[in-house]
């Protein structure tokens, strides 16, 4: 009984201080669904798989969200035709590369300057990397989910070319045309946003009301569940067999990683949360946690899986974990 | 809700099934709303550093009252879209169903999103969070070590009487300058709960508290050994407790560790503020 109490009470505190980040993530998104011209955006954007994916990597200083909030911005991303190494890159890197979070990174390191420097560049190395690797897949369809296919204008065609639209199941209204258009949230985001720039303020106002209450309700049931997990092993798992891993220059690395994937904290507030582990861990432990959880957790992979099909999420998992394991390892050896 | 559907689609009757169009909508509204008022009652009773750090109790505060007022707007908005529409059907008129987005993302069906949601709010409402015991607190390892708190320097005062010095302040002290023998003969007066470490014999007990950094996800106890007269079944564990004293040095566990040596335990409710931060 007790065990349970302290499990809720984390759980509620888990979900208490990630529901104001995810509420900012929700805002940012649902401000760049309806405010920004994303085909300027996206018009923008490199279509060089590398530079794309640098700068994908980096966009994450125009808005600064944790990894509650990234997904909805990437899939929004996607959804507009971003390239998919820009989408990925962003995905990847923008928990880690923007200022609240390199800030909350330095006040914990202030005296270990050199993690928040390395924190920053092996987040960008690994994201531009991974992002490029994707850029070698161009048909999309084994990556991402239907929904989000459907809706990239590119791709449009190809989904009408599986059958008639009025086959497959779902709600429809009947467009001004005569044409029936589809009323999934998704296809009609990705006309909407199309049509809403020149729409009077108040039009503007409600559709963002109504898409942040969706993605917040959508968003925060996923979390609920994901914290709740997380809760449960924290509970369960005694914190000695995971510390007790933590004592060589590998078995350190892969154990920060397991605690940055089971322990789910926010991107924001996790340099505090490393920072208790400090005195006990290998640096390249630490900067394995910092770079590794922000990109992959156990409620973030929830999320992912509204964008990427299970397998690209896997492939994700591998080569980040994969690379932040030798980049980390290299530190631990070599360097400290 | 959705576009009315069934001239085109017979099957958007199933995922629906009998509910009318407004009881979605009027889940996540309730939800949203209960998850306001859930942060705001933690807010009001106190019971938020439990949970966070004071830090980001801002935050807090601001997302509830966000919550709260899209919740509002959003069930205002519903309210009149129903009388819209009753009214409408008196006058024997058809009006579209208000063209509103849903099935954003298809990981749950429909309403589960929302109900979960809305049950773990009530849960919250009704279950009271709990201060971590000395159960975590052994779970977790009691240490006299903080190298957490090097990120708030400005705690660290060495000037401090040492009689003044919270639990927390020494271990930092002892933390930055490890020699026990330094702080021999030095008055003592801390208040903790209690723990009964296994690795020391029947007379000692560890005096604890736990320390926040972001929230009570990564709450780690800290402590410091007392020394008895007697057995310490006279204090059970999580007694809260104010030891008065003085350090002096010991070896303990092959360690050579300061220790209180207590003159007077005093039981003492539990403060309303039971972390360091």
């Amino acid at each position: 009984m007790d065990q349970l109490n302290n499990a809720f009470t984390l759980f509620l505190s888990l979900l208490v201080e990630a529901i104001p980040f995810l509420l900012l993530g929700v805002l940012l998104s649902s401000l760049l669904l309806l405010f920004i011209d994303e085909r300027k955006l996206v018009a923008a954007m490199p279509r060089n798989p590398f530079l794309g994916a640098l700068v994908g990597s980096c966009v994450g200083f125009l808005f600064p969200v944790c990894e509650c909030g990234n997904v909805p911005v990437a899939r929004r991303l996607l959804m507009q035709g971003v390239p998919v190494p820009v989408a990925v890159g962003f995905l990847l890197a923008a928990p880690t590369i923007n200022p609240i979070v390199i800030w909350s990174t330095w006040i914990a390191f202030r005296d270990q300057p050199e993690i928040v420097v390395l924190r920053v560049v092996f987040s960008l190395a690994i994201a531009t990397t991974i992002a490029c690797i994707f850029s070698v897949q161009t048909d999309l369809r084994p990556i991402l989910q239907p929904a989000v296919l459907r809706s990239i204008p590119d791709y449009k065609t190809s989904a009408q070319d599986l059958g008639s639209v009025l086959l497959q199941s779902g709600n429809f209204l009947l467009g001004e045309t005569g044409q029936p258009i589809r009323m999934d949230a998704t296809i009609l985001q990705g006309s909407l946003s199309a049509t809403t720039a020149n729409k009077p303020l108040n039009y503007k106002l409600n559709l963002l009301l109504e898409n942040m209450v969706q993605e917040l309700r959508e968003l925060g049931g996923v979390l609920v569940v994901g914290s709740a997990i997380a809760a449960a092993i924290q509970v369960l798992v005694p914190r000695e067999i995971i510390l007790s891993l933590g004592q060589g220059p590998v078995a350190s690395i892969v154990a920060m990683m397991v605690l940055a994937g089971v322990i789910s904290i926010c991107s924001t507030v996790d340099s505090f949360f490393a920072l208790s582990f400090a005195s006990t861990f290998s640096g390249g432990a630490l900067l394995a946690f910092l770079v590794f959880g922000p990109m992959i957790d156990l409620k973030g992979i929830g999320l992912m899986l509204s964008v990427f099909k299970a397998k690209a999420v896997i492939y994700l998992f591998a080569l980040a974990a994969q690379l932040t394991f030798l980049l980390t390892l290299f530190i631990n050896l070599h360097v400290s | 809700m959705s576009a009315k559907s069934s001239g085109f689609n017979p099957q958007s009757k199933k995922s629906w099934g009998n509910y009318p169009y407004w009881a979605l909508p009027l889940l996540d509204a309730i939800a949203i709303l209960a998850w306001g008022i859930l942060l705001l009652k933690y807010w009001f009773t106190g019971k938020l550093n439990l949970l966070i750090h004071p830090d980001y109790f801002w935050l807090v505060i601001v997302t509830g009252v966000i919550l709260i007022l899209m919740a509002v707007i959003k069930g205002t908005q519903l309210f009149r879209s129903v009388q819209q529409r009753s009214a409408a059907r008196r006058l024997g008129r058809n009006i579209p169903q208000p063209t509103t987005m849903n099935q954003h993302l298809t990981l749950f069906p429909p309403g589960w999103s929302g109900g979960l949601l809305l049950a773990t709010a009530i849960l919250g409402l009704l279950i009271t969070p709990k201060v971590f015991s000395s159960q975590t607190a052994v779970q977790r390892g009691v240490t006299d070590t903080v190298t957490l708190t090097r990120s708030q320097p400005q705690a660290f005062r060495s000037v401090t009487r040492p009689e003044a010095r919270s639990l927390i302040d020494w271990v930092r002290t002892i933390d930055v300058y490890p020699e026990p023998d330094a702080y021999q003969g030095q008055k003592v007066k801390v208040q903790g709960f209690v723990v009964h470490s296994s690795t020391l014999p029947a007379e000692y007990l560890t005096l604890s508290r736990f320390v926040i950094t972001c929230c009570a996800a990564d709450a780690y106890p800290v402590g410091l050994p007392v020394k008895l007269t007697q057995n310490r079944d006279a204090y059970p564990q999580d007694t809260w407790l104010e030891v008065e004293g003085q350090m002096i040095t010991e070896t303990l566990e092959g360690k050579r560790q300061v220790v209180i040596s207590a003159k007077s335990l005093t039981k003492i409710p539990e403060p309303k503020n039971p972390y360091y931060y």
